[in-house]
């Protein structure tokens, strides 16, 4: 038998993710190594306009905030945010996707419809109207927002992946068995699709936050938090770019970089692995 | 053959029903999204057309004056009462006035920022296509040489980075830091538009890095999918016994692996350019650039309905168009899809 090799792609994505795992997780320690036990976000705690230094390996912005610990609060609520659209779209997708096609039909006839009006939909000025005029922006219905153009994606990869699963000779042992419907999704289909159902939850995560980071770019974030693509508006409107702070507009751009990066990397080795036509 | 021709009428017939159903259906869908927005962008107008012209007039008959510009534009009666008088407007080509600029009509904004938009865009768009396709193709073809591996990572790397990451970057290098190019607009302020060399050479040199943050995003993508399309035909039987009879590598790659990769790629271009009334809203933000992004991005700070509807019908007929073209066009290009294989 032959051992399944990795491409590196996904072992160097595998690396990326775990290490920006590790950055959200450690956060509050590393915030507590970095600058004490203050919150990142005071006004004014230290000088402002600091170089990178020892003390301050980022430097300090015009309000005096350590620019590496807003970096990682913000790539923490940058992830979070993400996280919680790419799981309501990919619940969403199973619930669409599974009822389209394993029913097929009359849904199966909608969500494409649906798929196919929202693809033609300008969707950056749907979502900047919605943030712009959704009263009390916060993580949750920022999320929300963000989900509206992403579940129907979900739903049609899952869609197709069922379909392609689904007249398997499995599925009619288990037919033959009087198994139900929901029995069948949930012990036969659910199971053998869970690692595809993790990629497209990646891949949902990107989506959103792409979004989302072009949203707050244009100062259309959620209120009172820091994100990545905040940092970069906020650098902006106080004239970073012109004044030559580099060290005040890099580090979010890169962090989300290494997140495009990682997950893209992590989802092409994958398929190169288990897909060996691609493997030549 | 007489068979054939009967089945591609019906196609084509059963394709244009659905384009003006899916643009029908796009549009009622934006309408009455829109007009559920709560906000009162009237009141707001109103509130600064007071402080600009203060009188007392205005106050003392304020109710009068919110329903004569509710008449105006468009947003008083049912939603179901506007959305009638609207595509009744529509129809004659009015979209109404807008806020950004009152009273100027909504289509007469659009029309003065298409140019910039379709120029700007479009070019970039076909260049980085080209590029990509060129590099895509050569990499592919001689996939084993360390510098094809290496572009082919590098056009990985550069996929994933948003257009405006890259307009970031280069404003920032180019702009501020060699104080080589100009970092906004899109022609010197002091300059009268018109053909004359002056103005032309500024509009080009305005548009150099909005372009090349638009191309280095774009043309990595094209990159990656050129080289794998090559990829995929390279151990065809056709190219094997080409490369039997003798045939010149470079005949074979012009002849049998260009015709294979052009014809989806053409498929990919034109619907690229289909969207560009929806792209570069950021890079247009970032560069001040006086095109539909930008319109569009003033017009939702005030809320001005007729400006976005007109922006967003515009887009999703763009989008359709292009998508209609290439279904009409293509079962005539390709032998494959004509045949019904």
């Amino acid at each position: 038998m032959r051992q399944t090799q990795f491409d590196p792609k996904l072992i160097i994505g595998g690396i990326i993710i775990s290490l920006l795992i590790f950055l959200v997780l450690f956060q509050p320690l590393l915030n507590r190594a970095i600058i004490g036990d203050v919150n990142p976000l005071t006004v004014g705690i230290f000088p402002i306009y600091e170089l990178p230094s020892l003390r301050h390996p980022l430097g300090t912005d015009r309000f005096g905030r350590d620019v590496l610990a807003v970096t990682l609060l913000s790539l923490r609520y940058s992830l979070i945010v993400g996280a919680i659209a790419g799981a309501i779209s990919t619940i969403i997708g199973i619930i669409v996707g599974f009822s389209a096609g394993y029913k097929g039909g009359l849904i199966d006839t909608l969500l494409r419809g649906l798929t196919d009006t929202i693809l033609v939909i300008p969707s950056l000025p749907i979502l900047m109207i919605l943030s712009a005029y959704v009263k009390a922006l916060n993580i949750i219905t920022m999320a929300f927002i963000l989900t509206i153009f992403s579940w129907p994606f979900s739903a049609r990869v899952i869609r197709s992946q069922v379909m392609s699963i689904k007249n398997a000779s499995y599925i009619d042992l288990a037919k033959l068995n009087y198994m139900s419907d929901f029995e069948i999704i949930s012990l036969e289909i659910l199971p053998n699709l869970l690692p595809f159902l993790g990629v497209s939850f990646a891949g949902s995560v990107v989506g959103a936050m792409l979004a989302a980071t072009g949203l707050e770019v244009l100062g259309l974030g959620p209120s009172g938090i820091t994100t990545l693509g905040m940092m970069i508006n906020f650098a902006i409107g106080q004239g970073a770019l012109s004044m030559g702070k580099w060290n005040l507009i890099f580090p979010p751009i890169f962090m989300l970089i290494l997140v495009f990066l990682g997950v893209q990397l992590v989802n092409m080795g994958l398929e190169s692995t288990y897909n060996p036509r691609l493997r030549r | 053959m007489k068979n054939l021709r009967r089945v591609f009428r019906y196609y084509v017939v059963r394709r244009l029903i659905s384009y003006f159903f899916t643009i029908y259906l796009a549009f009622t869908l934006t309408f009455f999204f829109f007009r559920l927005i709560p906000g009162n962008p009237i009141g707001a107008f109103i509130v600064s057309m007071q402080q600009r012209y203060s009188t007392g007039v205005l106050q003392s008959s304020e109710g009068d004056i919110v329903e004569r510009y509710k008449e105006m534009f468009g947003l008083n009666g049912s939603l179901f009462t506007q959305y009638i008088k609207y595509v009744k407007n529509l129809l004659k080509g009015n979209l109404g006035p807008s806020l950004t600029a009152f009273p100027t009509p909504a289509q007469k904004l659009i029309i003065e920022s298409l140019p910039w938009t379709i120029g700007l865009l479009g070019l970039s768009v076909f260049i980085s296509w080209l590029i990509g396709l060129i590099i895509g193709v050569l990499i592919g073809w001689k996939r084993d040489l360390l510098f094809s591996k290496l572009i082919a990572g590098l056009a990985i790397f550069f996929s994933q980075i948003p257009q405006y990451f890259f307009a970031i970057f280069l404003v920032f290098v180019f702009a501020y830091v060699l104080f080589i190019l100009p970092s906004s607009g899109a022609y010197d302020a002091f300059l009268r538009p018109g053909f004359y060399f002056k103005f032309i050479a500024s509009v080009l040199k305005h548009a150099i890095l909005p372009s090349l943050s638009i191309i280095l995003a774009s043309a990595a993508g094209w990159i990656i999918s050129s080289r794998a399309l090559v990829i995929s035909i390279l151990n065809e039987d056709y190219l094997i016994f080409a490369e039997a009879k003798g045939l010149k590598p470079f005949t074979i790659l012009r002849n049998y692996v260009m015709k294979n990769v052009l014809l989806p790629q053409v498929t990919g271009l034109a619907i690229s350019l289909g969207f560009i009334m929806n792209g570069a809203y950021i890079v247009e933000w970032v560069f001040n650039y006086p095109g539909i992004g930008r319109l569009m991005t003033n017009a939702i700070g005030i809320l001005d309905f007729n400006l976005i509807q007109g922006i967003t019908l515009l887009s999703i007929i763009t989008v359709l168009t292009a998508n209609l073209i290439i279904d009409l066009i293509l079962p005539i290009l390709d032998p494959r899809v004509r045949s019904g294989q």
